[in-house]
């Protein structure tokens, strides 16, 4: 039954890396671009396959060959907490959101040796960028999921689910979805809060990356945005739960809405430079996470 | 036993995977240099770095510590009702007055 | 595994451009218009190497280098001016779907020789002895010297980066110390190429910034001329930077971009405002000025120094 479980969680987590890549090519014609095809993410990952991985300079070789990984591999145990019906997920965790947060915390390492392993200048930058911003980022996280356990009266994530029969956590508790949505940008490195990357360093921690390996990572960032829009859908969106359809059909469905979201979000919002983005983290985003949680405390009594 | 499974069987298919796909041949020095925009360095990158927000970092931890003091309070929240809302007021409050000197001393940005 | 090749011939050709004298408007129009083409961020994630324009032989040595630093299987496309961009654009569709499907990669420009010799050198034959000395694999490590900022006895990393430096003007080379990711020395080694009065169009000028404050959709939308759409453009770039009396700062400039006003000031010895600013300021910075205005702020500022005093 669970063996069962484990593959659909992994075909689920397939489509949906191959859904957000697919977005991402959608996104330019809101620009008036171009949008590209359902065929376009399958054809880039194929050219990257195609393409030899060049080493760096004398480079940390465990660390660059396994960063992907783990990042993929948090993306994955992340996944597994988020109820896929009611009452039902792979990982039947009590302290669900426990688990979500130390794989946020974790993310933030890997990419930090993604970008320290090649031994080159840009990623290195991106590296110790990503971690300076990543660190504050994951306190909103943890006020906004906390906030979220005060009405379930528990830490797992099919008890949160659960108390969202009534109303979602989107009205009881209105800023939470926003405030996640900048933790989920940071995980999947995108628009306003890749600090990882950018023009201005070459693409930062991948900037030495080829053929494979940058495969990999870019497979890994779609992973976390998947798992990371799961977790939203659950958290705020009331998860499995809806009329007439089954369960994870409707799980399915506001993971895709919390995705493309997130995509939005990444291309629309201007990206400013690290030490900005720390004082707005510091000075206005954390005490208004404060604020959020009080706010919900008060409604959850 | 479900979370040790779960975790090992991820991460050992995840790690089993990039292990298989990539090839990390010996490249030409040419080729292995580090990119610098056709520019060269003069030492290897990895350094005693100077991570600017260091003073930020120290006040993260304070702030990281205290979520574990949330955890439990969040499942009794509902139970105790007004007391839990004024104690976590009260812990936060003291916080936010760290918040706000540190803050006044200028340590949420780049040295 | 011939269906992953024809798979990846119908990809987006993977393109680092390297950009001369004159081409970096076309280069930029070819860019956000033509279809099929992606503007990799570095020489890594590309498989051909467009040369737009003429590189003076100054800069030949940089563009082997960078030629080098491309993964196999990788080619070489020259683009001269007047060469239509529908024409450069089939060429470069082209050599990637030949490239796709096993056409030979080209062999490195440079000798396969370490920086510096290390091989069998020192106790463990790494090149180095004791902790930090010799050069290990090839190349010494970072020595530590006072911050600037905080005085904080640290490492300094020196490195000179351009001309090809995608977040640079083309032609620039800088050589730089860095201390973290703030710069603490700054010398010009080189100018940037001259560019028709075209480049410095306030659209393109102001889609240069977008790119940088990571807005690549927006900046492609203003680069064919239309209105971005994205969120909090202005407040990105912080009020101050690479302030000029008569000049304004860079947000003044970026605004006056958006509203299709050429900027009116020059700076004054812009290299000697980089000192002290963070890795993202400082590119900023330097793209808050149109190409040409920029070219002669820091031609001007070198003939000063040339005159002796």
């Amino acid at each position: 039954m669970s063996v069962l479980l484990a593959a659909g969680v992994l075909v689920a987590l397939a489509l949906g890396i191959w859904l957000g890549a697919w977005f991402d090519r959608l996104a330019p014609a809101l620009e008036g671009g171009r949008a590209a095809g359902p065929m376009a993410p399958l054809r880039d990952w194929a050219a990257l396959l195609i393409r030899d991985q060049a080493e760096t300079e004398a480079p940390d070789r465990m660390n660059r060959l396994l960063a992907p990984a783990w990042y993929l591999a948090l993306a994955a145990i992340g996944l597994s907490v988020v109820p896929v019906a009611e009452g039902l997920a792979l990982w039947h965790s009590p302290v669900g959101i426990v688990v979500w947060g130390s794989c946020e915390a974790l993310i933030v390492i890997t990419v930090f040796l993604h970008g320290w392993s090649p031994n080159a200048p840009f990623p290195l930058i991106g590296a110790y960028r990503y971690a300076a911003i990543g660190l504050p980022v994951m306190l909103p996280s943890m006020f906004v999921l906390i906030a979220a356990a005060l009405p379930a009266e528990s830490l797992s994530l099919i008890a949160i689910v659960d108390s969202q029969r009534d109303s979602w956590n989107l009205v009881r508790q209105p800023l939470g979805l926003p405030l996640f949505l900048v933790v989920g940008l940071t995980l999947t490195l995108r628009g306003p809060l890749d600090f990882a990357g950018g023009v201005d360093i070459a693409g930062g921690t991948s900037a030495e990356e080829s053929g494979a390996g940058l495969f990999l990572w870019q497979v890994a960032r779609l992973a976390t945005l998947v798992a990371f829009s799961a977790l939203a859908a659950a958290v705020f969106l009331g998860g499995p739960l809806g009329p007439l359809l089954p369960g994870p059909v409707w799980l399915a469905l506001k993971t895709a809405l919390v995705m493309a979201l997130t995509v939005l979000a990444g291309r629309l919002i201007a990206r400013t430079t690290p030490s900005r983005m720390l004082h707005v983290l510091w000075v206005w985003l954390l005490p208004l996470s404060f604020a959020h949680l009080a706010v919900s405390g008060m409604v959850a009594l | 036993m479900d979370a040790l499974l779960i975790i090992a069987a991820w991460t050992g298919l995840a790690a089993l995977a990039a292990w298989g796909m990539q090839r990390q041949a010996g490249a030409t020095a040419p080729l292995a240099a580090p990119f610098l925009g056709g520019g060269t360095p003069d030492t290897h990158a990895w350094q005693r770095y100077h991570f600017r927000p260091y003073t930020m970092a120290l006040v993260f931890i304070a702030f990281e510590m205290e979520m574990m003091f949330m955890y439990p309070w969040a499942v009794v929240f509902v139970r105790e009702g007004a007391k839990a809302l004024a104690e976590m007021g009260m812990f936060l409050g003291i916080l936010s007055v760290g918040l706000l000197y540190g803050w006044r001393e200028g340590i949420f940005r780049w040295q | 595994m011939s269906w992953l090749r024809t798979l990846a011939a119908g990809a987006a050709a993977p393109i680092y451009p390297s950009i001369g004298a004159g081409m970096l408007a076309e280069v930029e129009q070819l860019f956000a218009s033509a279809p099929g083409l992606r503007r990799a961020a570095s020489p890594r994630d590309a498989a051909l190497l467009l040369v737009a324009g003429d590189i003076p032989a100054e800069a030949r040595p940089a563009l082997d280098r960078l030629h080098d630093q491309l993964p196999h299987p990788r080619r070489t496309l020259a683009w001269k001016a007047g060469e239509p961009s529908t024409q450069i654009s089939a060429r470069l569709n082209e050599a990637w779907r030949d490239l796709a499907h096993g056409a030979p990669s080209e062999p490195d420009r440079l000798p396969d020789e370490p920086p510096n010799p290390w091989r069998g050198i020192g106790p463990h034959g790494q090149g180095g002895k004791g902790m930090m000395g010799g050069t290990p694999r090839g190349r010494p490590m970072a020595m530590t010297g006072a911050d600037i900022r905080d005085g904080l006895e640290l490492d300094r990393y020196t490195a000179r980066v351009g001309p090809f430096a995608p977040m640079l003007p083309p032609g620039l080379t800088l050589e730089l110390t860095l201390q973290g990711d703030v710069i603490v020395e700054a010398h010009v080694l080189s100018l940037p190429f001259p560019q028709p009065e075209e480049a410095d169009l306030p659209a393109l000028c102001a889609a240069r910034m977008l790119r940088l404050l990571g807005l690549e959709g927006a900046a492609d939308r203003m680069t064919r001329g239309h209105a971005p759409r994205a969120a909090w453009i202005r407040g990105a770039v912080p009020a101050g930077l690479g302030a000029w009396p008569g000049a304004g700062d860079a947000r003044d400039r970026l605004d006056a971009w958006l509203s299709g006003r050429q900027e009116g000031g020059a700076p004054r010895d812009p290299a000697r405002a980089l000192p002290g600013l963070e890795w993202h300021e400082a590119t900023l910075l330097l793209a808050s000025f149109a190409p040409g205005t920029l070219r002669r702020a820091l031609a001007e500022a070198q003939d000063l120094q040339e005159i002796p005093a």
